[in-house]
């Protein structure tokens, strides 16, 4: 089966049922209370239904067969029970009610403190995770999984003890009845003992392979529809179902061999009755007929061993649940101990007052993987308030350079300052909120136009009016059918590509960053909107120190310094002029550009070599 | 500066957009119609549903046996008429009897929640070939994470329905019925009294459910929110981080939750009434036979033997009263999710559905534009107006402010969304005649924003033709200038290149995209803008391959840059959706103000010194 080339789940090893048990516990903690008041309950619901049948005794032998009373008496005695009998029922009821809302406001709150949680350390992980982790999976463990332990809260928690109290407190009573049968009877025991934990071992397998699957199925979903345009437009539908269905069918058969362990081990404890019903006859029965028991305590012990074996019954069902929950809570836990590879540092440096945007890279090493270098030995100094321009061929590590500024990625030797200050020692928040960065896919959050826009910037509706109209934006927002408040992203109103640049462009001058870096920033953007925008530039951040990275010759040409790239070094920097003087890799690409001829010019062949 | 005070705006936590709410909560289909959904599947698998049904009566049977055979020893015991040997052989008949049940326990867990697997695949496999046959105003409508919740949650609601839920349903069907015939045996007015308040409990169940179905759609729609939220948190991350908006999004995801959590206690609130209300109703069965059945025994007109078995059996009754209680539950949460399912399934692609007819694809295809005019939803102001084109053998390009209309040009040409009738022809057809794959065949699209999936690089560029050799591979990336750079990869072609190319550079996933379209060898090629991220030599080289290799076929280009432009047979303009200029490269310097001050910025040199 395809795995997309992601490493399934090996890192974290798997965690033993008590670990699992332990955490699940200190969640619990902060609910003590109310799972106390559950549990109570709980005893109360089964000591009620209890009680019904002993009141209905006391009827039938206090008052319908007891001769010796007067009729009324009887009746009136009769009415008397039935009255307690309804008032009980009734309290049942409104008991299991108010258990019922308690349990699922118990296991919800758990629930979403574990999302929580998990969300709020998902987002703490490094951008190397994202790359290696589909989607799929990440959103799988956010939503299913958690949605599948939360029936533990519910149903199993508090029944787990329930059952337990019961089957110790019959088994204490068979003890006190007979204790040769009790005896005989405590084999099933160690018995049951041992086939749970088989059991427990094969189901968490079955249920741990069905999850994997699941998740593989997601992914291939989640792409599938996002790619769907894609699919159709290269005919891929027919190939595409029949991949699916392959994942389906192996999900299928996951759950059908679950099905067949369950269906092998879930009718061993009513076997165990039986036999031990057996067993108890073929025993006591010899007893008897050698008069060391009595046919009375035979009768009632063989009714009570029922009453045993139903917890029992009942635990070994709830434990499919647990297993399946089991399973999950192990995926969710393995992923909140996932390191993060990049954190803030142990004392981070304070974020000085005046950011004066002095921006240095010292011989900088770097590689996605670290055999396969991108970056190599690059040094590069950007001075305070400089226009800087980078330009390079494609694939030679400029956006590379970005995101080991933001501290994305950290280089596997070298550092980057700002201010003279290494920006491995700063907190990541105040790193990332003195750059101001437009990135080279502009990504859509789904909310209105204006909330993308002003984020977490804390900007008032007209402060963007006011930049939108400064950007030549408003434009375009007028054409929105309701304006900024418009709803965009997924489900959404589409953008076109360049309207989404644009909006990116807004995000950056809703802040104050000290160094602003555009990553292909205006590449969708026509000339003209591109105008507006570096004058709204110029205007809210003059004097800044600027990265300025574009494939558009004509983007870069306020820069100060242009620097030019290729595989992962810099092979040239200098002004324009300095660089049209010298010649070389610059000087053709501009060359290049502007002639109007038909590429047979020298330029290009300097270019591509002979 | 201005104020860094965090989250002051009252920010609409998912406000769905108000066309896309009208559709999350389906209108509620009628049962035979939902019926319909499943009925091929019960129509396959109907003799291993009944093989399983068999197996399941006849484990209940058995099971009221055992008691037999132990009341046949008890009674045996007590008159002493017993030996040794037969109490053994009771036991032995026991301990065979517990196999048989538990082997017929396998049968029927096998072959009935075996048949709820199977429904649940073929439905899952229904859906997603319905979605392969959706368009894409169907997916702006529909987001990812609403699409997966359908397919995960859904359907686990469905098979559960369909499983465990019959299950429970046959069991206390038969065990009730069989309980009920042994009380009318017994007492026919006692039986009626102690049924008395089944109809109370009908009708409360009933009235409940209606609201049930509406709090369960409830929480899978919000169920469907929390997914996509996550999904789209998880793909935006690099976003996120840039702009330190974990705190941001956790409160929002936050706030999702909470709702979440409150429309779960909603239905919490129903389900703690209809669950205890069986128990209670057969509890209040034995009151009323306490109270009216003790007043006939002491009156003396029913025996005191019939009064205790009567008991015992109404006590039987109370497991299936509360099994019902369960599966009423369980098959209203699987209707509902059925709903959705129904609802899913029953949407419809705008785009006409023509079957494929098998007609040989056209050598020089070409399109004509006569008046087109198109908007992407009514109501929303128009994308296009008027546009008259011809598009034929040549290279085209488009060019236009942001927001023009170009690619939607390409979309429309490429048949991604609906166009009215007479607007638009391909080789002198109206396309709303035409077999959409027919049309889309002579088509190699590049869309604006490559779309990549996490495969190797090879099977990436294969994506249209899955049988291509890898010479031919290699020569497509040749093609599209990326082949060294994929060769300078650890593995080569074999190099998986992350979800949506994540593992890429910009221009590198652009000229995946390129290759893949170049593959597949068609007589149209459309590029959306797709070598905006391209350094200008490699654009340059790309450029001056397709010149050569499409030859006489026909190109479209959407590019912002002069340079490219300049290169092509015709230039076509486009503002404000509308045709604002064609010709020539030189023509359009006389005739049109936008090329123009394209041009001026991007080709003159002296444009610097003027600065
Ligand atoms: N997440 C990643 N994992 C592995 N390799 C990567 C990753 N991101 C980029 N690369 C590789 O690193 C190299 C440099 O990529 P980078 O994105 O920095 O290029 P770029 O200069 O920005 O190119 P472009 O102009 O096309 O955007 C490329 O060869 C690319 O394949
Ligand atoms: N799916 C959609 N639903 C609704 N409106 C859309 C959709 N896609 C695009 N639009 C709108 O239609 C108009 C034209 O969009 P189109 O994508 O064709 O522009 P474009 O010329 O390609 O622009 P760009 O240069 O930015 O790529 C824009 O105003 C855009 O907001
Ligand atoms: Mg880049
Ligand atoms: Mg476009």
């Amino acid at each position: 089966m395809r795995n997309f080339g992601y490493d399934e789940d090996k890192r974290g090893g798997s965690l033993s049922d008590f670990r699992i048990w332990g955490r699940i516990l200190r969640y619990s903690i902060h609910h003590w209370l109310a799972l106390a008041g559950a549990v109570t309950l709980s005893l109360f619901i089964t000591g009620g239904t209890l009680t019904l049948p002993t009141l209905l005794q006391q009827g039938i032998d206090g008052f319908i067969t007891a001769g010796n009373l007067e009729d009324t008496a009887r009746l009136a005695g009769l009415t008397r029970t039935s009255l307690w009998y309804g008032l009980l029922v009734l309290l049942v009821f409104a008991t299991t009610f108010v258990q019922t809302v308690l349990l699922e406001w118990i296991g919800q709150s758990i629930m979403h403190r574990i999302r929580q949680d998990l969300f709020t350390h998902i987002l703490r992980l490094d951008l190397q995770f994202f790359s290696t982790h589909p989607t799929g999976r990440l959103v799988t463990r956010l939503t299913n999984d958690i949605q599948n332990m939360h029936e533990m809260f519910t149903s199993v928690m508090v029944t787990l003890f329930n059952e337990l109290v019961r089957m110790l407190g019959i088994l204490i009573l068979l003890y006190l009845m007979n204790v040769k049968l009790a005896l005989l009877l405590t084999i099933f025991v160690p018995i049951s003992a041992l086939v749970t934990t088989l059991f427990a071992r094969l189901a968490r397998a079955c249920f741990r392979a069905i999850r994997s699957q699941l998740v593989l199925l997601n992914n291939f979903l989640q792409e599938a529809i996002t790619g769907m345009a894609i699919l159709q437009l290269f005919s891929r539908e027919e190939k595409s179902r029949r991949e699916f269905e392959d994942l389906s069918r192996g999900y299928l058969e996951r759950t059908l061999s679950q099905i067949r362990l369950f269906g092998t081990f879930m009718p061993i404890t009513e076997f165990m009755s039986s036999l031990a019903t057996a067993m108890i006859l073929w025993y006591g029965g010899g007893e008897i007929l050698q008069s060391r028991l009595s046919l009375g305590e035979l009768v009632a012990f063989i009714s009570y061993m029922r009453l045993f074996f139903q917890p029992l019954r009942e635990l070994s069902q709830k434990y499919s649940i647990v297993q399946s929950a089991m399973a999950s809570a192990e995926r969710i836990f393995q992923l909140l101990d996932t390191a993060s590879r990049i954190a803030d540092p142990a004392r981070p440096l304070a974020k000085p007052a005046t950011v004066r945007g002095e921006l240095h890279f010292d011989r900088i090493r770097f590689g996605y993987n670290p055999q396969t270098p991108v970056i190599h030995d690059l040094s590069l100094t950007l001075r305070p308030g400089q226009a800087v321009a980078l330009v390079g061929t494609t694939g030679s590590g400029k956006t590379t350079l970005v995101n080991l500024l933001l501290r994305f990625y950290e280089a596997q030797s070298g550092t980057i300052t700002i201010d003279g200050l290494d920006i491995s020692h700063l907190a990541l928040a105040d790193l990332r909120s003195m750059v101001g960065v437009v990135l080279q896919d502009v990504l859509i959050l789904q909310d209105s136009l204006l909330a993308n826009i002003v984020m977490n910037s804390g900007r008032s509706r007209k402060d963007v009016e006011s930049i939108l109209s400064r950007t030549g934006m408003n434009r375009f927002v007028r054409r929105l059918p309701h304006g900024l408040d418009t709803m965009i992203g997924e489900g959404g109103h589409e953008l076109s590509s360049g309207e989404k640049q644009l909006l990116a462009f807004a995000r950056v001058l809703c802040r104050d960053p000290a160094v602003l870096v555009l990553d292909e920033a205006t590449a969708a953007i026509d000339t003209e909107s591109e105008n507006i925008l570096e004058e709204a530039l110029d205007d809210s951040f003059r004097g800044r120190t600027s990265l300025v990275i574009a494939h558009r010759l004509s983007t870069i040409r306020r820069a100060d310094h242009i620097i030019a790239m290729q595989h992962g070094r810099i092979v040239q920097q200098g002004s324009h002029d300095e660089l049209m003087a010298t010649g070389g890799y610059y000087a053709d690409l501009v060359a290049m550009d502007r002639s109007n001829g038909n590429g047979e010019d020298t330029a290009s062949s300097r270019l591509f070599g002979p | 500066m201005p104020p860094r005070a965090l989250f002051v705006l009252p920010l609409s936590v998912h406000t769905p957009p108000s066309d896309a709410s009208a559709d999350t909560s389906p209108k509620r289909a009628s049962l035979p119609e939902l019926i319909d959904l499943l009925r091929p599947s019960f129509g396959r698998y109907r003799w291993q549903l009944v093989g399983g049904f068999v197996a399941l009566i006849i484990v209940d049977f058995l099971q009221l046996v055992i008691p037999r055979v132990l009341k046949h020893g008890v009674d045996g015991l007590a008159d002493s008429s017993i030996s040794h040997a037969s109490l053994l052989g009771l036991a032995a008949l026991i301990v065979a009897i517990a196999i048989a049940v538990a082997g017929l326990r396998f049968v029927w867990r096998y072959l009935i929640i075996g048949f709820s697997r199977l429904l649940e695949q073929n439905l899952r496999n229904r859906i997603f070939s319905h979605l392969l046959r959706m368009d894409a105003p169907f997916f702006e409508k529909h987001t990812p994470g609403d699409l997966m919740a359908h397919s995960s949650n859904d359907l686990a609601a469905v098979q559960m329905a369909c499983g465990m839920g019959m299950v429970a349903a046959a069991d206390a069907l038969v065990m009730s019925l069989a309980t009920i015939a042994f009380m009318l045996h017994i007492h026919v007015q006692l039986t009626l009294l102690a049924l008395l308040p089944m109809p109370f409990l009908a009708w409360f169940t009933r009235s409940l459910s209606g609201r049930l179905h509406h709090r369960f759609n409830t929480v899978q729609e919000q169920f469907s929110l929390l997914t996509e939220f996550s999904r789209s948190t998880v793909v935006s991350i690099r976003l996120i981080k840039a702009y330190t908006m974990e705190l941001f999004q956790t409160d929002r995801f936050d706030r999702l939750g909470r709702r979440y959590v409150r429309s779960n206690l909603g239905v919490a609130y129903i389900q703690g009434l209809i669950t205890p209300i069986a128990t209670l109703a057969g509890n209040l069965g034995m009151l009323i036979i306490l109270l009216v059945g003790g007043r006939l025994v002491i009156a003396g007109t029913l025996t005191m033997g019939d009064f205790v078995a009567f008991i015992s059996y109404l006590a039987m009754l109370v497991w299936p009263m509360m099994a019902i209680g369960w599966v009423a539950n369980i098959v209203q949460r699987g209707l509902t999710s059925l709903n959705r399912i129904h609802h899913l399934l029953g949407c419809r692609a705008t785009l006409p559905d023509i079957a494929d007819n098998g007609e040989p694809p056209l050598d020089h295809p070409s399109f004509s534009l006569r008046g087109l005019h198109f908007a992407y939803a009514p109501g929303l102001s128009p994308a296009l107006v008027d546009i008259d084109l011809k598009i034929g053998p040549g290279i085209h390009g488009i060019t236009g402010r942001t927001g023009s209309g170009k690619s939607t040009i390409c979309r429309l040409l490429a048949r991604l969304y609906p166009v009215a009738d007479g607007q638009l022809f391909f080789g002198g057809r109206d396309v709303n005649a035409l077999p959409l794959s027919y049309v889309r065949n002579h088509i190699a699209y590049v869309g604006q924003e490559p779309v990549l999936f996490s495969d190797t690089i090879a099977a990436n560029i294969a994506l249209g033709r899955p049988e291509a050799t890898e010479q031919e591979i290699i020569a497509a990336a040749a093609s599209a200038a990326i082949d060294e750079e994929i060769r300078e990869l650890p593995d080569g072609y074999a190099s998986l290149i992350g979800e949506r190319g994540v593992k890429l550079s910009g221009g590198q996933r652009q000229r995946l995209a390129l290759a893949r379209a170049l593959l597949c060898d068609r007589p149209v090629l459309v590029i959306d803008d797709g070598l905006s991220a391209v350094d200008v030599a490699t654009e340059h080289e790309v450029f001056a391959g397709l010149r050569q290799r499409f030859a006489g076929k026909t190109v479209l280009i959407v590019s912002n840059r002069i340079k490219m432009l300049s290169l092509t047979d015709r230039i076509i303009v486009l503002d404000e959706g509308r045709i604002a200029c064609t010709g020539g490269h030189e023509e359009l310097l006389a005739a049109s103000s936008l090329y123009r001050s394209m041009y001026e910025k991007q080709m003159r040199p002296q444009a610097e010194e003027a600065l």
